[in-house]
């Protein structure tokens, strides 16, 4: 156990140095700037812009100054929006996209996982195909097409819903939802797959033939086997919920990290964005490894090693 | 409970706290007015911004000596409350006035205004609207830093300030006179860095050394490290006479330098907050010490900035908003969705097909009143690459043009066909234009050049930042270009950062752009093409137009100098180092109950003179200001 804690520590560390390796000369190969603007700079001034942020050194010694600043944990000033530095910003944002991140992920969980058994249960019925064909067109579907639809009907044709924004209850179910019905029609697919697999294994059989209900044989004997394959899911999926969904959060004006990634990286915000890299990194890894612990919990049968 | 059964528990509970936490903490009470400002704000600095959402918040809680008439946006008192203008017209003498206040109680006085502008000048600062401070005697000289000093200019060496005080106050200052530069060492490329040169400066009859240089920085034998030699700036042309009196001295006669007062690079900032607290501490609400009508007192990363109306403004007691809130929100279409469903009251850029839809209907409602504006959309042309470089060529593009499909098509507010850089809403100016869509003389000249029926002509490259509204015009130029001269177009986008790189660069043939002006005058636009320009990006080089928008800036007589200035755009729009597509219109939705907000040419809205009136009939002929006709 502590050796794949250890190894997997190890792992993360050098993740972390290779993402940042790449971004930094990637954002640094494309045209532009923090210093582009529609109104040039006269040299002198884009001189001392530069000498602000140190990019008037060589490439290799900003790189290191810059790796150094990220390992004692100052990921520096935001270059774009000029009165943060990017922990701040981070700070205000990712309290804001986690939240809206769990709210989704418990609606897509308890909407998959149930339509999941649904499925698998009564195979083949209409009650299987139907919610298939609604998992289907869920994935299939962009999800500004669901948020435009959601705020179609439930803002303009049935108010009960405010249109945009962030500090209710009441603005939080929209996103909340649209953001979600991805991950539930993902997490329902993943679950009658699994599940159907489950049912056909000998220790079901046993389980009915002891005379055990309906019920108790799904849930009790069934589901934490099949609920293997949407942990492995749900890693990767949390990490990207976490830092936010772009298309959400624009739509739905929420002030989350999302959004920051993309105007980031567009607005050549080098640091800003070099931080959001490293934090999705850092999420995704630590995700990964919950998910890898709870396998033990759910089947007694993994090592960890 | 075995730990199977009360862990998930445990995460659902601290889930949902802390959900219940991210959305709670940020409740506030509802704003008495609500609008839309665009995308997030760079800064509250006023030295560092130059976007219209950042000139919304800062002209909002900073000051200047004057400040805009919300009706017409000409001058009024300010911070000032007279002044005096010398028989040149180049120096001007403020009277600040006594009532003047910080937010933080102290008095507004003339040392704040040296204070601010020098510090606007300074290169450190790196302003981009430092050059709005050029007018001030020495005060291009002052920001050009080593580049902008000559032998025996005076100077000031400012050596470095102790490490453990704020990165806003400056170091201690040592005067004297320059001997002499000595450029760095080259690097591969040839050029020497800025920061290599050594200044050798005569300070009280020693001759010392110095380089811009950390003070643990390894520095050849006798030179000493400093922040930056400048020239001096107790030569620059402001003064304090007493507490209460500044006075100006500019290089040349300028006669929008009242207007330019106003505009918020020109407001001044709190020393002692900025020195206290450092950059960019000083800026969070907290901390933040202001002089207009408002106070910044919440600020939330692409969510809101709430301003609350200051106890202490002079004009306080015609200020009516108590609180109000600039969202930032980059989507247009939830923009609009907030204004339909009551949460704004004014949103400032709406989607296209939103306005057209609006300004269909019969009568067009009152929330929508597009009025031009003082912005040029145009193509630049690289004068510098062939077939572009020949005027011909040029002259022919522009005639073949059909502005009016591309207005009536393209944009949807009711822009108006742009033939000439300056618009002709310009008050007290002629816009020069150059003659109107003719395909027959285009193919003509086009001929000329060497290209009967477009025959040969290499293919013409359209460049734009991508952007649907921007794509849409340039196909129909593509279209329109293909058909009357038979030559081959291709359009080529780029993101906005990089499109300005490759803007800066001159790698294009045609290039979007538009062009707002920052004051109002046509000298804002003319002298964007002046040779070597850090605008001018076309390559387009005249001495005789160089000469002109030079003379015109010396000239004290009003109509000799737009007279010049007229002049200037003829050959402008003789040569067309850019082809003018359209003007804009504003394209605002106010809530028919918002009061004391005026249409303007500058599409500049003080908040200081808005209110909310609810006994306003919504949909009576023009209820508010906003929907009468422009004066």
């Amino acid at each position: 156990m502590t050796g794949f804690i250890v190894r997997r520590m190890l792992a993360m560390v050098t993740t972390l140095w290779v993402v940042f390796t790449v971004s930094f000369f990637l954002m640094r190969a494309v045209p532009g700037g923090p210093y582009s603007g529609d109104r040039n700079l006269p040299p002198e001034i884009e001189e001392n812009f530069k000498h602000r942020y140190r990019l008037d050194l060589p490439l290799h010694e900003q790189y290191l100054v810059q790796l150094t600043d990220a390992v004692t944990g100052d990921l520096g000033m935001s270059q774009r929006l000029y009165d943060f530095n990017v922990n701040q910003v981070i700070a205000q944002g990712l309290p804001i996209s986690a939240a809206l991140g769990i709210l989704a992920m418990a609606f897509a969980l308890t909407l998959g996982i149930t339509a999941g058994i649904v499925s698998a249960a009564y195979r083949g019925s209409i009650a299987d195909v139907a919610l298939m064909s609604v998992a289907t067109i869920g994935i299939a579907l962009p999800s500004f097409v669901v948020a435009g639809l959601a705020i179609l009907l439930f803002v303009f044709m049935i108010p009960i819903f405010p249109a945009a924004g962030w500090g209710t209850f009441r603005q939080l179910v929209l996103p909340a939802v649209c953001l979600g019905a991805l991950y539930a029609a993902e997490i329902a697919r993943i679950t009658r797959t699994s599940m159907l697999d489950v049912l056909s294994q000998d220790h079901i059989r046993t389980a009915r033939a002891k005379g055990l209900g309906q019920a108790a044989v799904l849930l009790r004997h069934a589901l934490p086997g099949a609920l293997l394959p949407v942990v492995s899911f749900l890693g990767p999926a949390t990490a990207g919920i976490l830092t936010g969904s772009v298309v959400i959060e624009k739509i739905f004006a929420i002030p989350g990290l999302g959004w920051h990634f993309v105007q980031a990286a567009l607005q050549r915000d080098y640091t800003l964005t070099m931080g959001l890299v490293l934090l999705y990194t850092f999420l995704l890894f630590t995700l990964n490894f919950l998910v890898d612990l709870s396998y033990r919990i759910l089947d007694p049968r993994v090592e960890l090693s | 409970m075995s730990a199977r059964t009360w862990f998930p528990l445990l995460l659902i509970v601290l889930a949902l706290s802390g959900v219940a936490w991210a959305v709670l903490r940020v409740q506030l009470p509802p704003a008495d007015f609500t609008f839309v400002n665009e995308s997030e704000v760079a800064s509250v600095d006023p030295a560092l911004i130059t976007g219209v959402p950042e000139g919304r918040i800062c002209s909002a809680i900073f000051e200047g000596l004057t400040r805009n008439r919300s009706d017409n946006l000409e001058p009024e008192l300010g911070m000032a409350s007279s002044w005096e203008i010398s028989d040149d017209r180049r120096t001007y003498t403020f009277h600040i006035r006594p009532d003047a206040e910080w937010s933080n109680g102290e008095p507004v006085t003339a040392h704040d205004f040296q204070y601010s502008l020098r510090r606007l000048l300074d290169p450190l600062t790196a302003s981009r609207y430092a050059y709005l401070a050029w007018y001030i005697k020495n005060g291009k000289r002052y920001t050009s830093g080593g580049s902008g000093l000559a032998e025996g200019d005076p100077v000031e060496v400012e050596l470095n300030p102790p490490a453990d005080v704020p990165n806003t106050v400056r170091g201690k200052l040592q005067y004297g006179t320059l001997v002499r530069v000595d450029a760095g060492k080259p690097d591969a490329a040839g050029e020497s860095n800025a920061r290599d040169r050594v200044y050798v400066v005569e300070i009280d009859g020693k001759v010392r050394q110095f380089q811009a240089a950390d003070e643990d920085q390894l520095l050849p034998e006798g030179i000493e490290p400093c922040r930056q030699v400048l020239f001096e700036s107790r030569k620059l042309g402001i003064r304090v006479i007493d507490d209460l009196t500044l006075e100006i001295e500019l290089e040349n006669p300028t006669p929008y330098w009242l207007d330019l007062l106003a505009f918020y690079p020109l407001a001044p900032v709190n020393k002692g907050c900025l020195e206290k607290y450092g950059a960019p501490a000083w800026t969070r609400p907290e901390n933040i010490v202001t002089n207009g009508a408002f106070l910044l007192t919440e600020r939330r990363l692409r969510d809101r900035i709430r301003l609350t109306r200051s106890p202490v403004y002079w004009d306080r007691d015609n200020v009516r908003l108590n609180v109000i809130d600039a969202l930032s929100i980059d989507d247009r279409t939830t923009a609009v969705n907030l204004y339909l469903t009551g949460k704004a009251d004014w949103v400032t850029a709406p989607p296209p097909v939103v306005l057209r839809e609006m300004l269909a209907k019969k009568p067009p409602p009152n929330d929508v009143k597009p009025v031009p504006q003082l912005t040029t959309y145009y193509y630049m042309v690289n004068t510098t690459r062939p077939p572009v470089n020949d005027v011909r060529v040029r002259r022919a593009l522009s005639l073949a043009l059909d502005r009016e499909e591309i207005t009536r098509v393209a944009t949807a507010a009711g822009e108006v066909p742009a033939f000439s850089l300056v618009p002709p809403a310009m008050p007290g100016y002629k816009s020069q234009s150059f003659p109107p869509r003719n395909p027959e003389l285009a193919r003509k000249l086009l001929a000329e050049a060497g290209y009967p029926g477009g025959r040969g002509f290499p293919k013409l490259e359209i460049h734009y930042n991508t952007d649907q509204g921007h794509q849409a015009i340039a196909e129909l130029a593509r279209k329109q270009w293909q058909r009357e001269l038979g030559i081959n177009v291709t359009l080529r986008n780029e993101e906005w950062a990089s499109a300005q790189d490759t803007q800066q660069q001159m790698d294009y043939m045609l290039s979007r752009r538009s062009w707002t002006g920052d004051y109002l005058d046509p000298n804002t636009y003319l002298d964007l093409f002046v040779t070597d320009g850090e605008n001018n990006s076309t390559g387009f080089s005249n001495a005789e137009y160089d000469q002109l928008i030079a003379d015109a800036a010396r000239e004290p007589d009003e109509t000799k100098r737009m007279h010049m200035l007229e002049r200037a755009e003829r050959i402008l729009m003789d040569q067309l180092p850019i082809i003018p597509i359209y003007y804009y219109v504003s394209r605002n939705l106010v809530k028919p109950y918002v009061r004391g907000w005026y249409n303007n040419l500058q599409d500049i809205h003080p908040l200081n003179t808005i209110w909310i009136d609810h006994s306003v009939d919504m949909n009576a002929p023009q209820p508010n200001e906003y929907s009468r006709e422009l004066p």
